[in-house]
């Protein structure tokens, strides 16, 4: 009977131990860098900053392995969309151990604070960074005014 | 019981030394007769900021990454952070020829299986 009893035991250690498993597993997903941390925002994809320099709107938008051909930004007044897709670099002939970057579309799209004048914006793309500078409009430009 | 494993986590002091948020950056694994192949995403991080070391059956992927930031934010999701990931790789691997190349944000790590532990067809000999 008491063996009995120990083997019940066991069972249960058994699966305390897998409870406890499952729940570091959650806290390691959760330093996954796709899930999002304290500063990143929901599950948005791609994660942008905007910065405001005065005559300048500035963003920066985080894609990794997306080239120039397979994004598309779109401008209107002071609507932005960035939109593109990711294309697997996964050569031929390999087997496939891990994967937690698929083929993806991706869309996303802006309300700017100010109307942006689209003919003069420029972009670049470096290290998976995509950096656009935005310059307002005339009329959405700060303006010195002087004091009669 | 489980639940106080999350509550009584509390902060190392390295994490409260640390500036910068440490976090783990997405990766493919591939493998073939030849290499074993990784790709992770680094985005922002800079060729010279990568370091990758090969220790004792462990490899250490980690690059730190800057954002340039001028003017008042209107809105922040993405900042410096430091993406690091440790791995286990095999014995197997022939360390000295481990390279890698960096384009567009994404990593290409190219890890050599050594000669011997290469598949190989066995001839039989005639009897």
């Amino acid at each position: 009977m008491m063996t009995r009893w120990h083997d019940i035991q066991n069972i249960l250690g058994a699966m305390d131990l897998f409870r406890t498993q499952m729940n570091s597993l959650f806290t390691d997903f959760d330093r996954a860098y796709s899930s999002g941390r304290g500063w990143g925002g929901p599950d948005v994809y791609p994660r942008t900053n905007l910065n405001d320099t005065g005559d300048n709107l500035e963003l920066i938008a985080e894609i990794p392995g997306v080239g120039r051909e397979e994004l598309n930004v779109k401008i209107q007044g002071n609507y932005l969309e960035i939109s593109g897709s990711r294309t697997t670099d996964a050569p031929e002939g390999y087997t496939v151990h891990r994967t937690e970057r698929p083929a993806t579309t991706f869309s996303r799209s802006f309300t700017l604070p100010y109307e942006v004048d689209a003919a003069k914006v420029t972009a670049t793309l470096k290290d998976g960074l995509l950096t656009m500078t935005l310059p307002k409009s005339e009329a959405a430009k700060p303006r010195q005014i002087s004091i009669q | 019981m489980s639940e106080n494993h999350v509550v009584a986590r509390t902060e190392q002091p390295a994490e409260l030394v640390r500036q910068v948020p440490v976090t783990a950056p997405a990766v493919d694994i591939l493998e073939n007769e030849s290499e074993i192949l990784l790709h992770a995403d680094l985005p922002g991080v800079r060729k010279d900021d990568i370091a990758i070391h090969v220790d004792n059956g462990t490899m250490t992927l980690s690059g730190t990454r800057r954002v340039q930031t001028t003017g008042a934010a209107s809105w922040r999701e993405l900042g410096d952070v430091e993406f690091r990931r440790t791995f286990a790789v095999p014995q197997s691997i022939d360390v000295d020829k481990v390279h890698a190349e960096l384009k567009d944000g994404v990593l290409r790590l190219h890890l050599p299986k050594s000669e011997s532990a290469k598949p190989r067809q066995i001839e039989i000999a005639a009897g």
